[in-house]
């Protein structure tokens, strides 16, 4: 897997191998994600149904509430938009894991899918694959995640272009147009998703549903963070540290080879 | 299905938002030159039923020269015309009882006659719709049953692929559209549009309903209740949507089709763009207190004596794309977010349920996407949220109680 593989030997005797999972730069978009996914939560609620309001009392200049929600907002999404762009640039070309190669329907993908699923639903009792490495089941997660997060992408540069519909914008002609081009298409799948009584695609569907993938991430978020907790307890391979220091443990026999029982 | 691929072609095909106001000297020049032909060869025309005389019109109702000629370069300007055309856009004006009109009503509340019928004080726009060539108008006109019949007959056979059909009203298809007749031959509406339409030499949709359904299609849709596009094919078709359509982008429509014999430039929902290439947020005159967080939290509060935003109880002007917000009602008398209510974005298809409900859309009670129950978004997502919480305790507390650590002994 990795370069470098130190062996550590704990208080008890096993024998371990430290396994290097995320580089800095996978580490640092992760928690620049973070931060971003927390600063458009904030602010897209806000934008969604005005939660507080302004003080009446305030100086004037100091009045701009929905205005510096809304910069936030779009701050944090080209972040995210830009994040996006170098994850997946990453996930075909990364010398560092070849994320892809995890998420075709070989045969040997799919076991190690569903045997992760079991160890899971077995409150890890039945443990029958190589934990050392990203699996499957994590791969499809994540590819689930950047899906979500490309959906986010294309309906909210959608509802951007909006606001530019005199076809002007500071930086030219090209960006509207360039918008157009690229997220149009998020009108009629929006509708299709929504599927209410009209058949004719409306741009409110595409608000809709950009409100309401929000929730899917946030749900995505809350199983992320629990699983991730629930490997560290349980496997007590340091799972939480990956995102960190980058790196877990991995148990291996006493000749250094990999202990899994499968 | 198949609509929704058609949509997705549509999408793609259709040039963006972008209204194209300076196409250069050499293109004017062109375009002004066939205009004053085409004015010319109508001027040479009678009308076949003169029954007013637009000066004279004018004239009654206290209208003099200068405010006619500065009526036709806003209209010029709303157009996207040079100033310079204003002179055929006053003679274009002149000349509106020379484009024949046929104008049927299906289902629909025929609010689109009443605003420009019921105007008080009628402006330019609204005498200007007096005095168009409106050869069958089964609202207005005396004649009835049989006698209507004959008239609209005539008209079609007189003008025939010359007229203007502008249609008012939804089509009701359920029931082989049976629950809308017409006429004295209890014709359906779908019948009567397909036969009046058939020798058009343009059709206008007018209103909400007549272009993507209206009201007559909102949920649950108990006639199936669809617009002209969805069932009209192979015909120059504008629609000109909002509830009521303002008389002023009826006219826009007329004057330049009668200026240059050409429908004009549309965008991808076939609505004119020169009246809906604008966003109704970007020319709000409360705009300002919606970037300062300045909102009516509810009907007649500090905020509403103040004029701030309006939209926590609704307001749809930011997804909305209309000149109400510049040209208003009533020849610029006032318009809904004037008047301190919301605008419902009566001119988005799907009005009445995606945009009508008073209140923001993360907060407004619309079909959840499993059916049935109408729930808030936000309600949908903390309850899938909450399910997935749940889901989450029970394991965390099964792994407490039966799970198996690896190495328990450390």
């Amino acid at each position: 897997m990795s370069s470098k593989n130190v062996e550590y030997d704990d208080k008890l005797g096993h024998k371990r191998v430290r396994v290097r999972r995320m580089t800095f730069s996978m580490r640092l978009i992760h928690w620049v994600n973070v931060f971003s996914m927390i600063v458009a939560i904030i602010t897209g609620l806000y934008i969604a149904d005005p939660y507080y309001q302004a003080f009446i009392a305030d100086d004037a200049v100091d009045k701009y509430v929905m205005a510096w929600n809304r910069w936030g907002h779009f701050m944090v999404a080209i972040i995210f938009d830009v994040t996006s762009i170098i994850v997946s640039y990453l996930f075909f070309f990364s010398r560092f894991e070849k994320h892809y190669l995890k998420i075709i329907p070989t045969k040997k993908n799919i076991i190690e899918f569903f045997e992760v699923i079991l160890n899971l639903i077995t409150l890890n009792r039945r443990k029958k694959f190589d934990s050392s490495h990203s699996d499957s089941f994590n791969s499809v997660y994540f590819i689930i995640f950047h899906m979500l997060l490309a959906w986010m992408l294309f309906t909210g540069l959608q509802l951007y272009v909006h606001g530019l519909a005199s076809g002007e914008s500071s930086i030219g002609v090209w960006w509207p147009w360039m918008l157009h081009l690229i997220t149009d298409w998020t009108i009629p799948v929006s509708a299709w998703m929504v599927g209410m009584a009209g058949n004719i695609p409306s741009i409110m569907d595409v608000r809709i549903v950009h409100h309401m993938s929000m929730w899917i991430i946030i749900i995505w978020v809350v199983f992320h963070i629990y699983y991730q907790i629930w490997r560290t307890i349980f496997w007590q391979e340091g799972d939480i540290a990956i995102v960190v220091g980058g790196s877990k443990f991995m148990k291996v026999n006493e000749d250094g080879n990999k202990n899994i029982d499968i | 299905m198949s609509d929704r691929i058609e949509g997705v072609k549509k999408l793609f095909t259709s040039k963006s938002a972008r209204v194209e106001t300076n196409r250069g000297d050499t293109y004017y020049e062109q375009l002004f030159q066939s205009c004053e032909a085409r004015i010319k060869e109508l001027k040479t025309q009678t009308p076949r039923e003169n029954r007013l005389d637009i000066d004279d019109l004018l004239e009654s109702q206290g209208v003099d020269r200068r405010s006619f000629m500065k009526w036709a370069s806003a209209v010029t300007g709303m157009l996207m015309l040079p100033a310079s055309f204003t002179p055929l856009v006053a003679d274009a004006a002149l000349l509106m009882n020379r484009a024949p009109v046929i104008w049927i009503e299906l289902s629909d509340c025929a609010g689109n006659s009443e605003a420009l019928l019921r105007s008080d004080g009628p402006k330019i726009d609204e005498i200007l719709l007096d005095i168009i060539s409106l050869e069958f108008h089964e609202t207005l006109q005396a004649a009835s049953g049989h006698q209507a019949e004959k008239q609209l007959e005539e008209a079609m056979h007189t003008f025939k692929d010359k007229y203007l059909l502008f249609v008012e009203g939804a089509i009701p298809m359920g029931l082989d559209g049976q629950f809308g007749t017409i006429g004295a031959y209890g014709e359906t509406m779908y019948d009567h549009l397909m036969r009046v339409s058939k020798h058009a030499a343009a059709v206008v949709a007018v209103g909400s309903c007549a272009t993507f359904g209206g009201v007559p299609a909102a949920a649950p849709n108990p006639t199936s209740a669809v617009g002209v596009m969805d069932v009209l094919k192979g015909k120059p078709l504008i629609n000109i949507p909002a509830c009521p359509a303002n008389p002023a982008n009826m006219v826009g429509v007329i004057i330049h089709y009668i200026l240059t014999g050409q429908v004009p430039e549309l965008d991808s929902l076939l609505r004119p763009k020169f009246a809906f290439g604008y966003r109704i947020h970007d020319n709000c005159e409360r705009r300002a207190h919606f970037d300062a967080g300045e909102y009516v939290e509810e009907w007649g509060d500090e905020g509403a004596k103040n004029n701030f935003c309006l939209y926590k109880v609704g307001c749809k002007g930011p997804m909305t794309f209309n000149n109400c917000s510049i040209v208003r009602y009533n020849e610029g008398v006032n318009w809904p977010i004037g008047v301190g209510r919301g605008c419902i974005g009566c001119s988005e298809p799907d009005f009445w349920d995606k945009y009508a409900y008073e209140r923001p859309m993360a907060d407004a009670k619309i079909k959840a996407p499993t059916g049935g129950v109408e729930k808030t978004v936000d309600e949908f997502g903390l309850g899938l949220l909450t399910a997935a919480s749940i889901g989450i305790g029970i394991h965390a507390a099964a792994s407490v109680i039966a799970g198996k650590t690896e190495n328990k002994e450390y």
